[in-house]
C-alpha cells in the first residue's frame, strides 16, 4: 500500500504540474514554480502573525494568497512594463522573499518559521499523513484528496480554455485581434499555477514541484510539435517517473523526491540524445548523410 | 515470450510486496523507533537489550529540516511505538506524527510534559522552545514519561523497565548536581554563553547562565546586521573571552562576530564545539546523552573560567 500511495501522489502532482508546465515552457515562464516557492515566505509569516499558530490550514491560506499575488505581479510587470518574463519573475520573487526575511527578523526572531518547517511536506510521509474523521474513521492519506481536487480543477480549466490558451500562447496578437481576452486567460493560467504549486508544496515539498513543472514538458517538447501530443506525453512521462522514481528510492533507501527528480534528468538526457528528429544523434546522422550525398 | 511476461509480472509483484530488509524481523520484542539519537539514548537506557531501538536521524543531523528517505517510512509503519521530540522540533514531521497518534502508539515527549516546564517565546504563547534536553531535570521527567509509555505496551517486562528507568533517572539527577557545581566555578559576571542559534535557553535557566543566540530558534533564519553589531558591543563591554560553535549548525554567523570583536581591539576565542540538536557519533563518549552533556559543560567551563 505504501508504494501505491506514494506513486499515486507523485503521479497526481506530475500530471497537474506537467499540464500547466507545458504552457509555461511555451510562454518562457518555466521558472515560475521556483519563484513561487520563495515568494510565499511573507505569506506564511503574516499568517503566523495573524493566527498565532503554525497549523497547516493557516499556512496554506497565507502561502496561497502570496502565491497568487506573486503570479499576478509577474503577469502585470510582463504586460504593462513590457518586462521580459524572466526579468519579471526575478524582480518579483526576490522582492517578496526579501520582505519575508525582513518580517521574520523584525517580528518573529525567536520562532522557528520558514517554508521548510511549516509549509513544505514530504512525499515519504504521505501514507502516514491520514485524514481521520472525528468519529475515528480513517479516510486514507489527506494529500491524495487535496491533490485529486487540484487535478480535477486543472483538467477542467484546460479543457474549457484549451483553444484560448493555445492561441494566446502561440500568437497573442492574433488572439487579441479575433477577440479572445488573452490577458484574462494569462491571469487565469497564472492563478491556476499558483494554486497548484502551493497545494503541491504542502503535500510533497518544493523540489519535486519545480521539477515536475519543467522536466516532463521539456522532454515532451523535444518529441513533438503538437501541443495536444505534448500534453499527453507529459502526463505519461510523469506517471512513469513517479513509478520508477519510487522504486529507485526503494532500492537505494534514498530520498523519494530526490530519486524522482534524478530520473527526470535521466529521461530528458535520453530523449535529448535519441529523439527521432530533434535528438543530437539524429541530427548528426542527418548531417553525415548530407555530407555523403554532396 | 509468455515466460518473459510472467517473470516481469513476478518481478513487479516482488517489488510491491517485498518487505524492506532494514526493519528487524521482530515478534519476540518491542520495536521502538525514535526521531533523534538523543531520544534513542534515553530509550536504550530503559529497555537495554529487551527491545529493538532504531533512530531516523543520524548523528550531526539538524532535526528542523531533516528530509526523509524511503526506508524511514517503513520504520514508522512497522514500529510498535514511535517516540519523537514534539514541540515542533521535527518541523512538519511533528504534525504528521501527532496525527498518527490517533491510530497507533506514539509519544511526543515535549507535548506530554507539564506546560509549566516548557519555555515559550515572550510575545507568542504558541511558539514553544523544543530544546528540552539541556535541562537535565526536565530530561529526567522525559525518561520517566518514556518508561511509563513503554511499560503500558510491554507489561511482561514492567519491573525490569521500572528498575532501569529509576536507576538512570538517579544517574541523571546526580549529573544535574555535578553540572550545577561545575558551572558555579565560573565567576558570576562571566557566565555568558554565546552560540549560533538559540538552543541553550533551557540550559541557561537551569544552570544560571545568561544565554545569547545570534539566529533565533530556527536554524535557517538569517541573522540581522544589527544583531551582530549589538553582540560585538556587548562582548566588548562584558569582556567575554569565548563564544561557541555548534555541531549541527553552520558557523558563519559566529565567525562574523569574532571578526567584529577582534577588529575593535577585543580578544575573542572560539570556546569549542557544543552539541546542540544532535549527539556525537555512536561509539564515542559524546555519542551518549550523558557524554554529550559532560562534553558541553566541560567545554563551557574551560572557556569561560
Amino acid at each position: 500500500m505504501i508504494a501505491f500511495w506514494i506513486i499515486l501522489t507523485g503521479s497526481l502532482v506530475a500530471i497537474s504540474c506537467g499540464l500547466l508546465g507545458s504552457f509555461l515552457i511555451l510562454r518562457k515562464m518555466s521558472m515560475i514554480g521556483d519563484a513561487i516557492s520563495h515568494a510565499v515566505l511573507p505569506g506564511i509569516v503574516i499568517a503566523f502573525l495573524l493566527s498565532g499558530n503554525r497549523e497547516p490550514l493557516s499556512m496554506l491560506l497565507g502561502a496561497g494568497f502570496f502565491g497568487l499575488l506573486s503570479t499576478f505581479i509577474i503577469e502585470y510587470l510582463h504586460q504593462k512594463a513590457k518586462l521580459q518574463t524572466d526579468a519579471a519573475i526575478g524582480v518579483t520573487f526576490t522582492l517578496l522573499f526579501a520582505v519575508g526575511i525582513i518580517l521574520i527578523s523584525v517580528f518573529t526572531g525567536k520562532v522557528d518559521i520558514d517554508q521548510d518547517c511549516v509549509l513544505y511536506g514530504e512525499i515519504a510521509y504521505v501514507p502516514i499523513d491520514l485524514w481521520i474523521l472525528d468519529d475515528g474513521t480513517i479516510m486514507g492519506p489527506r494529500p491524495i484528496y487535496i491533490l485529486s481536487t487540484v487535478l480535477v480543477l486543472i483538467v477542467l480549466f484546460i479543457t474549457i480554455g484549451y483553444k484560448h490558451l493555445k492561441i494566446g500562447t502561440f500568437d497573442p496578437a492574433f488572439a487579441t485581434a479575433i477577440g479572445i481576452p488573452t490577458v484574462l486567460w494569462h491571469y487565469l493560467l497564472m492563478g491556476a499555477v499558483s494554486i497548484t504549486t502551493v497545494a503541491s508544496f504542502e503535500s510533497v515539498g518544493s523540489i519535486l514541484v519545480v521539477a515536475f513543472l519543467i522536466g516532463p514538458p521539456a522532454t515532451a517538447y523535444l518529441l513533438t510539435d503538437d501541443l495536444k501530443k505534448m500534453l499527453i506525453i507529459t502526463c505519461i512521462l510523469g506517471v512513469l517517473i513517479s513509478f520508477f522514481g519510487y522504486w529507485l528510492a526503494y532500492w537505494l533507501n534514498a530520498s523519494i523526491a530526490g530519486c524522482m527528480t534524478v530520473l527526470l534528468g535521466v529521461f530528458f538526457t535520453i530523449v535529448f540524445i535519441f529523439a527521432p528528429n530533434t535528438g543530437i544523434l539524429a541530427k548528426k546522422l542527418k548531417s553525415n548523410k548530407n555530407a555523403i550525398s554532396i | 515470450m509468455r515466460n518473459l511476461y510472467q517473470s516481469f509480472g513476478i518481478l513487479l509483484l516482488c517489488l510491491f510486496w517485498g518487505g524492506c530488509t532494514q526493519v528487524p524481523e521482530k515478534k519476540d520484542r518491542l520495536y521502538i523507533v525514535t526521531t533523534t539519537g538523543i531520544l534513542a539514548d534515553a530509550v536504550k537506557n530503559i529497555v537495554k537489550d529487551s527491545a529493538y531501538v532504531q533512530t531516523i536521524m543520524g548523528a550531526g543531523v539538524d532535526p528542523h529540516v531533516y528530509k526523509a528517505s524511503q526506508g524511514d517510512l517503513e520504520k514508522f509503519l512497522q514500529a510498535d511505538l514511535i517516540i519523537y521530540g514534539g514541540l515542533h522540533l521535527e518541523g512538519k514531521l511533528t504534525e504528521v506524527l501527532n496525527k498518527l497518534g490517533r491510530t497507533r502508539p506514539v509519544l511526543g515527549v515535549g507535548d506530554e510534559l507539564p506546560k509549566a516546564l516548557v519555555r515559550t517565546d515572550s510575545s507568542f504563547a504558541t511558539a514553544v522552545d523544543p530544546h528540552i534536553w539541556f535541562d537535565i531535570k526536565i530530561w529526567a521527567e522525559v525518561v520517566d514519561l518514556i518508561a511509563k509509555k513503554i511499560i503500558s505496551l510491554d507489561k511482561k517486562h514492567a519491573n525490569f523497565y521500572k528498575a532501569n528507568a529509576s536507576s538512570y533517572i538517579e544517574t541523571l539527577l546526580l549529573l544535574d548536581k555535578e553540572v550545577k557545581n561545575m558551572i558555579s566555578a565560573i565567576p558570576v559576571h562571566k557566565r555568558v554563553m554565546i552560540t549560533a542559534h538559540d538552543a541553550f535557553n533551557y540550559f541557561g535557566s537551569a544552570y544560571n547562565i545568561e544565554v545569547m543566540g545570534l539566529q533565533g530558534i530556527s536554524t535557517t533564519a538569517e541573522f540581522g546586521l544589527r544583531d551582530v553589531s549589538k553582540l560585538v558591543t556587548f562582548i566588548l563591554e562584558r569582556q567575554i573571552n569565548a563564544i561557541f560553535l555548534e555541531t549541527s549548525v553552520s558557523d558563519r554567523a559566529i565567525k562574523a562576530v569574532i571578526a567584529g570583536v577582534n577588529e575593535k581591539g577585543g580578544k575573542l576565542l572560539i570556546g569549542g564545539n557544543l552539541f546542540s540538536d544532535a549527539m556525537g557519533a555512536s561509539g564515542t563518549p559524546e555519542g551518549t546523552y550523558i557524554g554529550m552533556v559532560k562534553h558541553n559543560v566541560n567545554t563551557i567551563v574551560k572557556a569561560l573560567k
